[in-house]
């Protein structure tokens, strides 16, 4: 849940009074344009991405206008531009325009909670405008401060003042900075990066940060961000579907979370617990549809929602439904086991039987009786299975799940399916 | 701003070895003690640790208390009552939910001074809570174990506090040893520990770490302790990708290192655990480095090349931790603690091929489970028949559904299209035993059931006819008869059959047609023996088994009843068809054992209100219809008898044929229909959770009371309408497509009263306009040309048999003359009851011509035969709330009813 840019950055920026560049959107009319580079001589033409995307600049992705009819050519190169970022590719869907604010200074800052720490800690340089990484580390303070009381002024004067930053930007950035402390803290931010500050100068030469990029995360498990009132589609391109469907039930009572792996595998594997969600989904690799994490004691209705939901996305082209976890310490398995029986039930009543083969591996309280209640089912639903208890080779089932699949691939769906049609009319 | 504590830290750490982390002096105050997960888990480690809890919080709750084999734990509503009560603790545990989790820190630390230690068991805590919770903590001198952790347990101080590591067992996990684990999974703890003590090595102390982005107690404050810890010789830690904990760990003592996760470099977003998040320099690959640099190795150990050095190994699967350890301190010069426990092997212990031959590396062979578990297997394979979990069935059902789409019906799970192509016979076996079955299943329905049609001189034929001739509908008649088959009739069928099944699956038997099976170990008791046979012979049981006989019908209860040495009783017998039927989808986990115990009932209703819904005089001594019992019994199928109790007459093939596929079409049409609704009520009121005391005769009562010529004949709409439509015509055999009629003329002349009744009801202002029975459907419609796939269904199977209905074509041609003189927007569908209505005219089209029955036996035989089919379909759904309905769980809360005035 991230947002970059100055699009929703700087109206987040204005919540907390922190100045900003001017910026219009993607619907901004050609006076308006017309008007911002009037005032501000020139503009950057930039493509809005939703989520965050970074390497913008770098990419080319970036445009710079004088008058209207350079504004427009790069708002038509930019408004659909296409980016790719390691594994991840992105689609831009409109512009922004951002009057320039001419500086001598360029500022990076951010806020984020350091594991080195353990504490938030700023992160401040006065040679900012590129990526923190290329910045030698001796420009750079790293400062943790007490979150009780806040990022408070005397942290950011005794960082710049280690920095040895030119005189005139202090006492600005003193005044300013603070202020991100609060939108960060209390809108449930996990990390607010602005790069850069660009230090406007007025009539009398006074300076003023302005921030000129935005970016930020959100911690989707607090709920402080609603407050903000953002566009709800905002991060809904990150979830599919599906995804979207399973996150309706995120509560703080069993875990929920799931990502689509590849939607055209061949591996349904409802998986408990985050180390088994990290072994299993590494050693399926492409075959895994989703990867996925159901532990945390989920109650009976909640595990049947997220089964039903599972199948009905899945488990048509799946060939191994894999039920796997490692021996649970207060999952109940006879309750997960059970809802996840009856939602396969309810889905071979509801829409026929598919060819599958079930393999389980699973340890923790009332083992046998979640095991027997999948048996049952299995055995009325005529679906062939293998479940293995807490004492084989997590790995090796996971292997044997594969191998199950390898096989259903080379034929076994065929006589699968054949044995449940055969099995249907016989009944 | 910190206190200080042990260790270089920059931060405060109180802990100074291992050993500290939980012990028997450990007192403790649970936060939320009530609630969902630590109702359960609390108690398991309170007695763990020889009673630890001294009190817990829950606002509100005060005076409740939590139950422990040691004793009641005290509830209070908050810390400070507790503490005012005289409790005195060192360590809170919080299971609080997220929202209130950095409160319930607060309040541990304000009031308590004496704590030292939390354990923050909550999930999905804010990182904004979790800052603030670190602040805390470190300002006060608190060690603090969490978030989203499962705590800490020490084997050989045999304490767990703050979670639930080891489960609902955790001596079974922990055993006393060397190791000390730190796991960024709470489960793997445990499964870590698991595997351990199969390769021989036991723990000390177990931490759960938890895996968000703030970890209190994390690997630099763990390496301090271990090496401070004279049990601990080694430890295992468990890593999972996101933050700089790891690199900062400075160990002195083996250490075997398992990174997971190497897979999230691909994920854009955080899986599983809140900080497992990719990128940066602190991913899975960045992990296998800081320690592959720490152990001096330069490569992740597998058994295929096991790369490890004294000071340890890094593995990326958690089943190569124990070998890996014990390469490591073998290199300490160090032996397990204790000898191996057993082997990590694939070892299924349910498995099923459903006879698909797998490859033999794949098909691996039922293992015994370790102990206990083999016993509790054992304990479940001699449970028989499924268990269905009881929920509300109000406007639902397991055993019959509508689809919304093509709004066809199906019941246990085949459709009413399927169904319309078996024998009544087949379709009641699926109705009680949830499957069709096969060839000898249908011999031992015809015969059963067909053995209760003649109830020449009963009890049941008085009433039924008196129900009659006092002006009554057939249902009335059939509840009339369905009244005199209570619970007292079937009991000792029942009874039986609940013995034979349980005898013969602790007997081992797979199939009831088993001809070899050996039954010698089977004895009844005396009071069973006398459920079962007679001194002197039964002659309903002796005419029944002559039956069964002639049929060829199989059956090892049949065997072993004829076995026993005297003659057997009709119940007996009604008892071993019972078990025989049911057997199969019984030991296939179809059915309940309470579905089977309920069958001979199923069987003895279906078949005495088929007779009860024929006249008396048609009932007579040896005959039934003119046909006498020992051809009922012996050759005759039901649909024939059925058809010919219903319409007086011999059927021809193609009439038997019409006849089943209207009685398939209306088994059901879901729990939505009223009659559906009548059976549910009916169960629902008598408490499906004492199933011994609901009424199956009485079921059938609710589902009768529940149908009339309204629901239920409006077959005969359509038919009231044909018979108009042909009345001048001269039609002598409506399978014949020769018959020489004009459909289309027919159809015209119609569309055109019609459109001009139509035209009427307009003028005079009238939108109540009466529709054509069996024309158009308020889901298929707004097409073009509109079709209801019931009605195509139909058409092509007749065609595929050769076979024609005029009746049928004519409604085709109406729709489309209705939509060529624009009466209609779109040619309208032919529905489904304009289907019915057609088999049904085509079926008593011959007696209504010969007058054998008049047009008003028409309705009357219309609904009959709509009675037969959801009779059967009643008697399934009965049994489907029986097994899964709440008590009265159909009725309607007050707050959704309404006033009319």
């Amino acid at each position: 849940m991230q947002v970059t840019g100055m699009l929703h950055g700087a109206k987040l920026l204005q919540f907390a009074g922190f100045p900003t560049s001017e910026v219009l959107g993607p619907a901004a009319s050609e006076g308006e344009i017309k008007d911002l580079i009037a005032r501000h001589g020139s503009v950057f033409v930039k493509p809005v991405f939703k989520g965050g995307v970074g390497k913008k600049g770098k990419a080319g992705l970036l445009g710079r206008a004088k008058d209207l009819q350079t504004a427009l050519k790069e708002k038509e190169r930019l408004y659909f531009a296409e980016h790719r970022v390691g594994n991840n590719f992105y689609k831009a869907n409109g512009v922004t325009f951002e009057g320039a604010v001419p500086a001598e200074h360029e500022v990076y800052f951010s806020i984020t909670d350091s594991t080195r720490f353990r504490a938030p800690t700023m992160t401040l340089t006065h040679h900012g405008g590129v990526d923190i990484e290329e910045i030698d580390k001796s420009l750079v303070a790293s400062i943790p401060f007490d979150p009780l009381t806040g990022l408070k002024a005397f942290v950011v004067a005794n960082a710049l003042t280690e920095l040895k930053a030119p005189k005139q930007i202090i006492s600005p950035l003193v005044q300013q900075l603070p202020k991100l402390w609060e939108l960060f803290h209390n809108f449930g931010m996990t990390t607010l990066e602005l790069n850069p500050i660009r230090m406007r100068a007025d009539r009398q030469g006074r300076l003023t940060p302005v921030a000129c990029d935005f970016k930020c995360g959100f911690d989707r498990d607090d709920p402080r961000w609603g407050r903000l009132n953002l566009p709800s589609d905002l991060f809904a391109v990150d979830y599919s579907d599906f995804e979207q469907e399973i996150n309706q039930l995120r509560t703080y009572q069993g875990q929920s979370d799931v990502y689509v792996i590849n939607p055209a595998g061949t591996i349904l594997a409802p998986t408990f617990g985050g180390g088994a969600n990290s072994l299993v989904t590494e050693m399926l690799g492409d075959n895994a549809i989703i990867s996925s994490d159901f532990g945390g004691n989920p109650p009976y209705e909640k595990m049947r929602e997220v089964a039903r939901i599972c199948f009905k996305h899945w488990l048509r082209q799946t060939n191994v439904l894999f039920i796997i976890g490692g021996k649970s310490n207060n999952t109940d398995i006879f309750e997960t086991f059970r809802a996840m029986a009856d939602a396969l039930r309810e889905h071979f009543s509801a829409h026929g039987p598919t060819p599958l083969h079930v393999v389980v591996g699973r340890g923790g309280p009332n083992l046998i009786r979640g095991m027997g209640a999948m048996r049952d089912t299995l055995e009325a639903l005529g679906v062939p299975y293998h479940i293995f208890g807490f004492d084989s080779d997590m790995s090796e089932v996971v292997g044997f799940a594969r191998q199950i699949d390898e096989w259903m691939k080379a034929g076994g769906r065929d006589q699968i399916a054949a044995s449940l049609k055969n099995a249907r009319a016989a009944a | 701003m910190f206190k200080q504590g042990f260790g270089e830290f920059k931060y405060y750490v109180g802990i100074n070895s291992l050993s500290q982390i939980a012990t028997r002096q450990d007192r403790v105050c649970v936060l939320n003690i009530l609630g969902g997960e630590s109702k359960d888990v609390t108690p398991v480690g309170h007695v763990y640790s020889g009673g630890n809890v001294v009190f817990g919080t829950s606002p509100g709750r005060s005076g409740q208390v939590l139950e422990t084999s040691l004793g009641d734990v005290p509830v209070y509503n908050s810390v400070r009552e507790g503490m005012q009560a005289g409790h005195r603790f060192n360590c809170g545990v919080v299971y609080l939910p997220p929202s209130a989790a950095r409160d319930g820190v607060a309040e541990l630390i304000r009031v308590n001074p004496e704590l030292n230690k939390i354990f923050i068991v909550t999930e999905k805590l804010s990182v904004h809570d979790a800052r603030e919770i670190r602040a805390m903590g470190q300002q006060n001198g608190i060690d603090i174990f969490g978030g989203n952790s499962l705590g800490v347990a020490d084997a050989w101080n045999e304490v767990r506090i703050g979670g639930a590591l080891g489960g609902d067992n955790p001596a079974e996990a922990l055993k006393k040893g060397s190791i000390a684990i730190l796991s960024n999974s709470g489960n793997f703890t445990t499964t870590i520990a698991t595997y351990l003590r199969m390769a021989g090595w036991g723990t000390t102390t177990a931490i759960s770490s938890g895996k968000d982005i703030y970890i209190h107690y994390a690997a630099p404050e763990f390496a301090f302790a271990l090496a401070n810890d004279a049990r601990s010789k080694a430890a295992v830690l468990y890593a999972e990708p996101g933050g700089h904990y790891e690199l900062e760990a400075d160990f002195n003592k083996p250490v075997v290192a398992c990174v997971v996760g190497r897979w999230k470099a691909r994920l854009t977003r955080a899986v599983g655990h809140a900080g497992a998040m990719a990128g940066g320099d602190d991913d899975a690959g960045a992990k296998e480095q800081w320690f592959m640099a720490k152990f001096g190795v330069d490569g992740i150990f597998t058994p295929e090349n096991p790369v490890f050095s004294a000071r340890g190994a890094v593995v990326t699967n958690i089943a190569h931790i124990p070998m890996a350890l014990t390469a490591v301190m073998r290199e300490n010069a160090t032996r397990p603690d204790f000898p191996p426990e057993g082997s990590l092997a694939l070892k299924p212990w349910f498995a099923s091929t459903r006879g698909i031959s797998l490859p033999a590396a794949l098909d691996l062979p039922v293992v015994e489970a370790v102990a206990p578990y083999n016993e509790q297997i054992a304990l479940l394979n001699r449970q028989v028949g499924t268990v269905f979990p009881r929920q509300t069935l109000k406007d639902a059902s397991g055993a019959s559904q509508l689809d919304p789409k093509t709004q066809v019906a199906s019941l246990n799970g085949v459709t009413m299209l399927d169904a319309a192509q078996n024998p009544l016979e087949t379709n009641i076996a699926l109705a009680l035993v949830h499957e069709a079955g096969g060839d000898n299943d249908r011999a031992l329905v015809n015969a059963a059931v067909g053995s209760f049609l003649n109830l020449h001189g009963t009890p049941v034929l008085v009433a039924a006819q008196a129900s009659r001739e006092d002006g009554n509908a057939p249902n009335a008649v059939m509840a009339a008869a369905a009244c005199l088959i209570g619970p007292r009739r079937v009991e000792p069928a029942r009874r039986a059959v609940r013995f034979l099944v349980d005898a013969f699956a602790g007997a081992g038997l797979k199939t009831a047609l088993d001809e070899e099976f050996d039954f010698g170990g089977v004895v009844p008791d005396e009071a069973m023996r006398g459920v079962l046979v007679g001194k002197k012979e039964d002659a309903e049981a002796a005419a029944l088994l002559a039956g069964l006989r002639e049929r060829g019908a199989r059956s090892v209860f049949v065997r072993y009843l004829e076995s026993l040495g005297r003659h057997p009783t009709a119940d007996g017998v009604l008892a071993a068809i019972s078990a025989t039927l049911a057997w199969g989808p019984l030991m296939r986990k179809r059915i309940s054992l309470l579905s089977v115990e309920n069958l001979p009932w199923g069987i003895k209703l279906v078949g005495t209100l088929l007779g009860a819904s024929v006249p008396a005089n048609q009932h007579e001594a040896g005959r039934f219809c003119g046909v006498s019992n020992e051809e009922i019994l012996g050759r005759r199928s039901l649909t024939e008898v059925a058809y010919l109790g219903l319409l007086g007459q011999e059927p021809r093939p193609e009439d038997l044929f019409v006849f089943q596929t209207l009685i398939g079409l209306l088994l059901t049409n879901g729990p939505g229909a009223i009659s559906i609704q009548g059976v549910k009520g009916a169960v629902s009121a008598d408490g499906p959770e004492t199933p011994e005391r609901v009424q199956l005769n009485k079921a059938l009562v609710g589902f009768l009371s529940h149908s009339g010529y309204a629901h239920g004949g409006n077959g005969y709409e359509g038919i009231a309408f044909l018979l108009d439509q042909f009345r001048d015509a001269d039609l002598n055999d409506p399978g014949d497509s020769g018959h020489g009629l004009d459909l289309k003329a027919l159809a015209v002349r119609y569309t055109e009263v019609y459109a001009q009744y139509k035209s009427n009801r307009k003028t005079a202002g009238s939108l109540d306009i009466q529709k054509i029975p069996g024309v158009n459907h308020p889901v298929f419609k707004d097409k073009p040309v509109n079709h209801d796939p019931r009605e195509v269904f139909i058409w092509d199977l007749m065609l595929d048999r050769g076979e024609y209905n005029v009746f049928h074509d004519y409604y085709r041609a109406l729709v489309q003359a209705l939509f060529d003189a624009g009466v209609s927007r779109t040619v309208y569908c032919v529905n489904i009851d304009a289907v019915i209505a057609a088999l049904l005219l085509k079926m008593l089209w011959q007696p209504y011509r010969s007058g054998a029955c008049p047009a008003a036996a028409l309705e009357t035989a219309a609904f009959t035969l709509f009675l037969y089919a959801r009779m059967i379909g009643s008697l399934a759904e009965a049994d489907d709330h029986l097994n899964r309905g709440r008590n009265m769980d159909t009725r309607t809360p007050a707050s959704q009813c309404k006033f009319v005035a």
